[in-house]
């Protein structure tokens, strides 16, 4: 297999795909530089929310301290659009480039840490924390959102006091943020509840802020240890277990390598992980650093996630859509609404993005974004409506392929962006295509492709 | 599950893989009918509807003293008990109850209540205790025990988007609320080009998933050619309050009628999060309810349906029994049910009026876990084993 073929599996895996461009280049690339590449971050501007939306903000939480619910409700739903934002801004992040493993990682740990967020202030700062720390240390993750104030204020934390503790954080850090349910008892859940009693969230700031007097400082008996432990101890003797690092390997090979396990590799994984004291930059380059990584059953078998299919045609196509257009596409209709997981538990991933209606929308997701109202086509003028700001670009599929026969543009588009070997017959791509210009031959073909079930794998 | 259920649903289903594909698109399953059980109707209201304002409390002083300004006034209550009567805009809901057609159960609830719509929803729906996270739902859970070779369309969800009730594992349900549109999308004749040379592509195990989608592509393509076909069949001359939810249940009852092999139907009406100046709001919602069931009702008992076919309404909470500052009510814990059909067991009121005296927090405790009821529908009107389905055992009511 040659490194063209592994580079556009590591890419649909560690990033979201290629576009036309990148792919070609990197065609000729070796692939050990590639993954090098990947996993070098470089350096990124972090998600900002404006001044005046912060303080905004802030009025909205002191009016609805002072004049009671109603009053602030009004203006916190006028700072709530300011949401959209965020996910764009996240989105933009994702589909420029930059650093496509560290965005990919940052998604896989918003859907671990699985969290609803309202404010926008503390969607911006949580996913901040996440980013900063995606590709760094586990441990220092986990205590880093043991200490977000949205995590707090989901997971009620922000009710755990000494008089009356609220043990929902410690129960889901351990059984959905760490190290999978049957490895504690209901009395090391208690127990860590009041090891986090007086974490709380500065709502306002939106910072963390520990409040003595409601923190139970008397001695904790957890996982078989006794002593006087604080949140960040509790997080500690969890993480000594082994378990932690076979229930985080067998979270991330489902989500980057295949979604039917193979426990051996998982294993594999998570001595890596747990040797290297939870540096997750060293499990990721193992994985993509083995041979077994590219193999024929690992490719093409993973279904891309909303976000994943959305960047991914983003990227090949070039066009962008109205703010709203796209909360709608990818939240409620493909079901991933950013910051707004079904639950705690996060996305379940992999089958259940399918039902009858998400499929039809995704297999219909090219044909909207090129044939959108207001989206212009590039390179498609006789197509193309009135310009308006959104733009979508075929010139560089039109340069590429004004010169091929329909087959071998079909096989070209084949080669760069459909994973899994083809289930129907390729000749539907570009037979019986009854138009004028050869540049809606050219657009007619990549609709065919792109709208196939096959371009739905990763 | 009954036997004459099981050859329906699971053996003859199963050997559809044998069937020739010409015999399965001509409706093979409808020779052997759908005469066990009951069809099931869901309708959910979404928001969090204040039950305390739907049935109405009229002679309880503490009701009154709540609720000064947004309570029903004693003398428009529709009393259809000795304590308890319906608000006036559902007027609809009259006739259905004084004809023994509807029992109401008061205080459903769970143990640990939570008060976000969100999770409560999704406790309501996928059947999971408030400390348990299930990704399928407890109708997504029928279909996957029960349901392995059914078709497709099986359970219907009347929306653009499935809910999460209704995802399984394995088998999911089918949502749709636009049977033309559906039916233009998946007319695509280049996906039915693709779908059809699929057929001559051999199974690729490392790619199942490459062969779900095209199952589920080709399930749609043929799903929609069927529910449009049998849409067309009859079309009701009922008069539907003319809204979306009276758009939806004319849907409905119309496949119904059309003996379309549909067990599960599931209808929305959202709106019900009355925070501030409730009355108005609540009011309009409940007329809209109240008008759409009599309608629907009167159109299933026309048509001989209704005694087959069982109705649940619920929503994700009930609201707090004080009023707030703003006229509204603030989320809340329990909450009535209702469920209305043919032949009902005990219809009226299953249980007694809330104890507004004995509150959690200001909140109603709750007495009948909703499970319960979910336990009693798989049994009774779905055929199934409700332990399997719902992961644990739950005291029956004996109400269908």
């Amino acid at each position: 297999m040659s490194d063209g073929l592994k580079i556009k599996h590591l890419y649909a895996r560690a990033g979201f795909g290629l576009n036309l461009e990148e792919a070609k280049s990197k065609n000729k690339s070796s692939l050990q530089k590639e993954v090098r590449q990947l996993l070098k971050v470089s350096s990124y501007d972090e998600i900002k929310i404006p001044q005046q939306v912060l303080n905004l903000q802030k009025k909205a939480i002191s009016m609805q301290e002072t004049m009671g619910r109603r009053q602030g409700r009004k203006l916190e739903d006028e700072v709530k659009k300011y949401n959209k934002n965020i996910v764009m801004d996240w989105i933009g992040k994702m589909t420029e480039g930059k650093n496509p493993l560290l965005e990919k990682m940052t998604l896989f740990w918003h859907g671990h840490f699985a969290c609803r967020i309202k404010m926008p202030h503390l969607a911006a700062n949580q996913i901040n924390t996440i980013r900063k720390n995606s590709l760094g240390n586990f441990k220092t993750l986990v205590k880093d959102i043991a200490q977000d104030p949205a995590m707090i204020l989901y997971l009620n934390n922000q009710q755990n006091n000494k008089k009356k503790p609220n043990e929902n954080f410690a129960r889901e850090l351990m059984e959905l943020f760490t190290i999978g349910i049957g490895n504690y008892s209901e009395k090391d859940i208690k127990e860590a509840g009041r090891a986090f009693t007086g974490w709380k969230a500065d709502v306002v700031q939106g910072e963390f802020k520990f409040v003595e007097r409601q923190h139970d400082y008397g001695t904790k008996t957890f996982m078989g240890k006794k002593g006087a432990f604080n949140g960040d101890d509790i997080i500690d003797i969890i993480l000594e277990q082994k378990e932690v690092s076979i229930f985080i390997a067998r979270k991330i090979y489902k989500y980057f390598v295949n979604p039917k396990v193979d426990e051996n590799k998982v294993k594999e994984i998570a001595g890596v992980f747990y040797n290297s004291d939870y540096d997750i930059k060293k499990m990721m380059q193992f994985i993509f650093s083995s041979d077994w990584f590219y193999g024929g059953k690992n490719r093409g078998v993973k279904i891309k996630s909303p976000v994943e299919l959305f960047v991914g045609l983003k990227k090949i196509l070039d066009v962008d859509l109205p703010q709203q257009n796209i909360m709608k596409i990818v939240g409620k209709g493909l079901g991933q609404a950013l910051f707004n997981p079904p639950n705690v538990a996060g996305w379940p991933g992999d089958k259940s993005w399918i039902d009858n209606a998400t499929l039809m929308l995704r297999l219909n997701l090219p044909h909207l974004l090129l044939l959108a109202k207001d989206v212009e086509v590039k390179g498609m003028e006789s197509f193309s409506r009135k310009p308006k700001n959104k733009s979508a670009d075929l010139r560089p599929f039109i340069q590429e392929f004004s010169k091929k026969e329909n087959s071998e543009i079909a096989d070209d588009l084949i080669h760069h962006f459909i994973h899994p070997p083809l289930a129907m017959n390729k000749g539907l791509l570009y037979k019986r295509i009854e138009l004028s210009t050869p540049e809606e031959v050219i657009q007619k073909i990549i609709f065919r492709t792109l709208s196939l079930p096959e371009f739905q794998m990763c | 599950m009954k036997r004459r259920d099981f050859l329906k649903n699971t053996t003859l289903a199963s050997s559809a893989m044998m069937i020739p594909s010409f015999l399965k698109a001509s409706g093979w399953e409808s020779l052997f009918g759908n005469h066990v059980g009951k069809k099931l109707v869901v309708i959910q209201l979404s928001g969090g509807n204040d039950g305390l304002n739907t049935i109405v409390p009229f002679e309880n002083d503490i009701y009154y003293r709540s609720r000064p300004k947004i309570s029903v006034a004693k003398n428009s209550v529709i009393r259809i008990g000795n304590d308890l009567g319906l608000n006036p805009e559902l007027k609809g809901l009259e006739s259905i109850f004084k004809e023994g057609e509807m029992s109401i159960i008061n205080n459903v609830g769970y143990p640990n209540p939570n008060r976000s719509h969100f999770r409560s929803m999704d406790i309501w729906q996928t059947g999971s205790a408030s400390n348990q996270h299930l990704s399928t739902g407890w109708l997504g859970r029928y279909l996957d025990n029960e349901c392995s070779g059914c078709n497709p369309y099986f359970a219907l969800d009347v929306d653009d988007s499935l809910n999460l009730s209704l995802k399984g594992k394995d088998v999911s349900g089918f949502a749709t609320d636009n049977i033309n549109q559906l039916r233009k999308t998946a007319n695509n004749p280049y996906l039915k080009y693709v779908a059809e040379s699929h057929q001559h592509f051999h199974h690729d195990d490392d790619h199942e998933n490459v062969e779900y989608l095209y199952k589920t592509m080709i399930d749609t393509q043929s799903s929609a050619k069927y529910l449009f076909e049998k849409s067309k069949v009859y079309l009701s001359k009922m008069d539907y309050p003319q809204n979306k939810f009276g758009k939806d249940l004319k849907q409905i009852s119309e496949l119904m009628t059309a003996k379309a092999n549909i067990k599960i139907y599931y209808a929305t009406l959202g709106g019900f999060d009355t925070h501030a100046g409730q009355k108005g709001k609540q009011n309009r919602l409940l007329k809209m309810y109240g008008d759409g069931m009599k309608a629907f009702v009167k159109d299933l008992k026309r048509n001989k349906l209704f005694d087959d076919t069982l109705i649940l309404t619920f929503s994700e909470f009930g609201r707090r029994v004080k009023e707030n500052a703003g006229g509204g009510t603030d989320h809340g814990t329990a909450n009535n049910v209702f469920l209305m059909g043919g032949k009902l067991k005990t219809p009226g009121f299953f249980n007694d009026a809330p104890n507004l005296s004995d509150l959690d927090n200001g909140d109603l405790k709750f007495k009948i876990d909703f499970r319960q009821i979910y336990s009693e529908i798989i049994t009774s009107a779905l055929g199934g084993d409700p332990k399997k389905i719902l992961q644990q055992k739950f005291s029956p009511l004996e109400i269908v």
